[in-house]
């Protein structure tokens, strides 16, 4: 009933994201993850080994990055875009309440369309439950959390908030967690690799950091990020008229 | 309440009549000179222009135009201090940073398209523009000059200042025309680039109202594709392996040894290469950004890039760059032509 | 227990002032928030509401303040003006998710009753995607009554409705006066404060410019003169041609153009433009000197 998971706010939620027939976008990226492996599997092409990269670099990389990207964006994102918020707001409904319910659908259907798909994937590519795709599997659960609990946050903080989670997702992960090891710290990618690698133990997944410094690190993002939102949705305003 | 309204102009009540009357108040018309169609292309060019940069909005609005146009500044910055330092140049002109490049054009046109065309898409202002003298086509194309000139600055400009940290330490005229020269086909490769991803984006961008969704879009299209065809060049690569034969360097000859064996520190080593498979010479074709660097290639590009050569396929890139364009022109045109009471 | 009190109460963006140090109290019954566009009604309600904070001075619904405060939502309704519901939703189920979020014993019951107070019985079972403007506003209202609230804000909620649903929702609001709520609703159209409201507030630029019984302001107004700057092509004939008319009762050349005083603001204005035409005068700018009061008159008088 308090600072929990609200049924009624779950079920909006669940209804709007679906309600769009567009929001669905965020069923591309696994569909051709899982389209593509089956290709790759049956062609069996003769250079690098591709299941590390097509489940490691593409799997995390786009798939699990952008597709959060989406369902953390739209969960609240949508509702204070179209202002329907104010609806849920103006009720003794508390607002940790709101985020919290809205960041465990985001997760749970990221999860769904991601590690799930990426499961999927990873027993075609590599014939079975080996530790490469059991793996990933538990990296991109670790992920879909961490992820949804930052792009929730991003939701509350600006009304751009799919543009400012790309450039998150491109700018500090893609290119600065390549150059600057410091930046693997603040990476939910490399969160997720670090889980995923402490199962698979694959060298080539570009995995920097250990499990418990993952695990750590993604706890306290978590954590931080949902309070932070929290605090921000309780001081959500409303503009007067033509200012 | 009403006493002190007097209705100036009566409307006439004669029987059978139909007369209505226009009061005159004394609202003078406007006489003077009224803008063609020219104009306001060229208005609507300027307006998008600003907002593709976020001009004429609020600060928050700037913030990505002018990150991601310093980022892209950064490996000509770098560029030039190493100059100084004496070192020749290290970045191409044809290919800059083909990684960065990709990222910060990716970045700018998800979140910038949607300024463009989609805020006009939401408010439904399209059918106050199609009621003046605007023709269907004009709108979209005004938007896409106004886009590609946007993009256009954002990869040109940072060329120009590489060309001019290099030139600013090169001594004399020949040098100077050989960096000029190399300069050329660079820029032309930039225009290629600005046409054909400003083009599709506001296609993608034009297929929704609401600017996460075609953010989103966009950003989905570019980064999967991308990364998809990066992943398909390197699997398809074969993997090609010679015995190659070391000599000692001539002269050492073991004690003893006949004439013409092998030496000491004679060994055999196994090189390893990886030569593209026709898979992977295809592979290009995934992304619009590879399938750039593919045409680059075959229009005599050397500088080294995504694309492991395409292997006489040249001619398919060149033409996947046509569809592609093709499409989103079409896209653009099919979207504005029924738009009209959007 | 249903007063809504604001304190010196200002809200400012950066240097523009939307709110200009108002203090006011709002008793039960129904009072009219009235303005032009772009007053500041609407931010005075979203104040009032919780929905936004005061830069400065206290804004308080039965003692409490409503600033980060969802407890406040118990005893306030509150009807947005921006026309955001959950399309997706029928009308039943929003009312009836909404009733349950406020923690309602019966939450069906509640919405059935308050859909049924907002006239909307026939409609509940349709996606509010396929309502009418007027309809929307209808829900929002039974969305707004099923917790029984004793504060109900409301933001121009005439707003795309047609006479009949006007009239309805009159009728809904001074029975929920008469209960002894606090009613209080903004709009910028004078006849339909006129019949509803017993006591209005007059915003205007961010001022609280009047307050209390509706007629006693008009008389007010109409008794004043009112003092215009007009400049033009050539003052001293306009002048000479408007002393002549029976609105002006002065004129006077001063450095900055010409003082006009009317005392009949509305005959004043119709024949300014026409009155220059005929003289040939081109009219460059027209500036009330009382600016507050003088657009206060236009719209409680000239209907």
């Amino acid at each position: 009933m308090d600072g929990a998971f609200n049924k009624v706010i779950a079920s909006i939620t669940l209804r709007a994201v679906f309600g769009r027939k567009r929001a669905l976008l965020f069923a591309v990226p696994p569909l051709i993850l899982i389209l593509i492996t089956v290709v790759l599997k049956a062609a069996r092409p003769p250079g690098t080994p591709w299941p590390g990269r097509i489940l490691g670099d593409f799997g995390f990389s786009v798939v699990l990055s952008l597709t959060a990207l989406i369902i953390g964006t739209s969960v609240l994102g949508a509702e204070i875009d179209e202002g329907s918020i104010v609806h849920l707001l103006a009720t003794p409904v508390r607002r940790s309440s709101v985020i919290v319910t809205k960041f465990v659908i985001g997760a749970v259907l990221t999860m769904a369309f991601v590690a799930v798909p990426e499961l999927v994937a990873g027993l075609i590519a590599t014939g079975g439950f080996t530790r490469l795709a059991v793996g990933l599997f538990v990296g991109a659960l670790a992920g879909s959390v961490v992820y949804n609990a930052v792009f929730v946050m991003l939701s509350v903080l600006t009304t751009r908030a799919i543009a400012v989670g790309l450039l998150y997702v491109l700018i500090w992960e893609v290119v600065l967690g390549n150059f600057v090891s410091g930046a693997r710290l603040l990476s939910v990618e490399q969160y997720a690799l670090g889980v995923a690698n402490s199962i698979a133990h694959y060298g080539a997944l570009n995995a920097g950091l250990t499990l418990t410094t993952a695990l750590i690190m993604g706890v306290i993002v978590t954590v931080v990020t949902l309070v932070f939102a929290t605090r921000r949705l309780s001081e959500f305003s409303l503009k007067g008229d033509a200012v | 309440m009403s006493a002190e309204h007097e209705v100036i102009g009566e409307p006439a009540r004669l029987a059978g009549a139909e007369t209505g009357v226009i009061h005159d108040i004394g609202y003078r018309r406007y006489t003077g000179r009224r803008l063609g169609r020219a104009q306001i292309v060229r208005a609507l060019y300027w307006h998008s222009l600003r907002s593709a940069y976020g001009l004429g909005r609020g600060a928050k609005a700037k913030i990505i135009p002018v990150l991601t146009f310093a980022v892209m500044c950064l490996p000509a910055v770098v560029n030039a201090v190493a100059i100084e330092n004496g070192q020749a140049r290290i970045v191409p002109y044809d290919t800059y940073l083909f990684q960065l490049r990709v990222v910060v054009m990716i970045i700018f046109i998800a979140a910038q398209a949607p300024e463009l065309v989609s805020r006009d898409l939401r408010s439904h202002v399209l059918p106050l523009y199609f009621c003046r003298p605007l023709r269907r086509l004009d709108y979209p194309l005004a938007k896409l000059a106004a886009f590609i000139t946007a993009c256009l600055a954002i990869i040109e400009i940072p060329l120009l200042l590489l060309y001019l940290g290099t030139i600013a330490q090169a001594h004399s005229g020949t040098a100077i025309w050989a960096q000029t020269r190399a300069l050329i086909p660079g820029l032309l490769v930039g225009l290629m680039w600005a046409v054909l991803l400003a083009a599709i984006g506001l296609a993608l961008a034009s297929l929704s109202g609401r600017r996460a969704y075609a953010t989103g879009a966009i950003a989905i299209y570019f980064f999967l594709t991308w990364i998809l065809a990066g992943i398909l060049i390197a699997v398809t690569q074969r993997n090609v392996v010679r015995a190659v034969v070391v000599h000692p360097p001539p002269g050492a000859v073991a004690k003893g040894a006949p004439p013409g064996a092998p030496g000491p520190g004679t060994f055999v080593a196994h090189e390893i290469t990886q030569v593209p498979t026709t898979a992977a010479h295809l592979s290009g074709l995934v992304s619009p950004f590879t399938t750039l660097d593919g045409v680059r290639l075959w229009l005599g590009g050397t500088s080294p890039g995504p694309v492991p050569g395409v292997g006489g396929y040249g001619a398919l890139y060149g033409a996947m760059l046509l569809v592609l364009l093709a499409a989103s022109l079409g896209g653009l045109a099919a979207r504005y032509r029924k738009a009209g009471m959007a | 227990m249903s007063t809504v009190e604001l304190r010196n109460v200002s809200r400012w963006y950066g240097n523009v002032v939307a709110v200009n140090d108002i203090t006011m109290t709002i008793g039960p019954g129904v009072t009219g928030l009235l303005g032009p566009n772009g007053a500041g009604k609407s931010t005075v309600l979203h104040l009032i509401a919780g929905f936004l904070a005061p830069s400065r001075g206290e804004v308080t619904v039965g003692g409490a303040a409503s600033w980060r405060n969802p407890g406040i939502y118990r005893t306030v309704g509150l009807v947005p003006e921006r026309d955001s519901v959950y399309a997706f939703l029928t009308g039943e189920e929003f009312v009836r998710d909404t009733a349950t979020l406020h923690q309602l014993a019966d939450p069906a019951g509640a919405a059935r009753r308050a859909i049924a107070i907002a006239d909307m019985a026939d409609a509940q079972g349709r996606r509010i995607s396929t309502y009418s403007k007027g309809m929307r506003q209808r829900i929002k209202v039974a969305a707004a009554l099923v917790h029984d609230p004793q504060v109900l804000l409301l933001d121009e909620p005439f707003n795309g409705m047609d006479p009949r649903q006007r009239l309805h929702m009159m009728d809904l609001l001074i029975k929920l006066g008469a209960e002894g709520r606090t009613i209080l609703l903004s709009s910028h159209i004078l006849e339909e404060v006129e019949q509803l409201a017993d006591t209005i507030q007059v915003i205007v630029s961010g001022r609280l410019a009047a307050s209390g019984d509706f007629r006693a302001i008009r008389r007010l107004m109409t008794s004043r003169p009112h003092v215009f700057l007009v400049r033009s092509s050539d003052d001293r004939r306009l002048g000479s041609a408007l002393i002549g008319r029976p609105a002006v009762t002065g004129v006077e050349l001063t450095g900055g153009g010409l003082q006009v005083r009317a005392s009949d603001f509305g005959a004043f204005s119709r024949e300014l433009a026409g009155l220059a035409r005929d003289q040939d005068i081109r009219l460059r700018e027209l500036l009330p000197e009382d600016e507050s009061l003088e657009s206060v008159f236009a719209y409680l008088v000239e209907s």
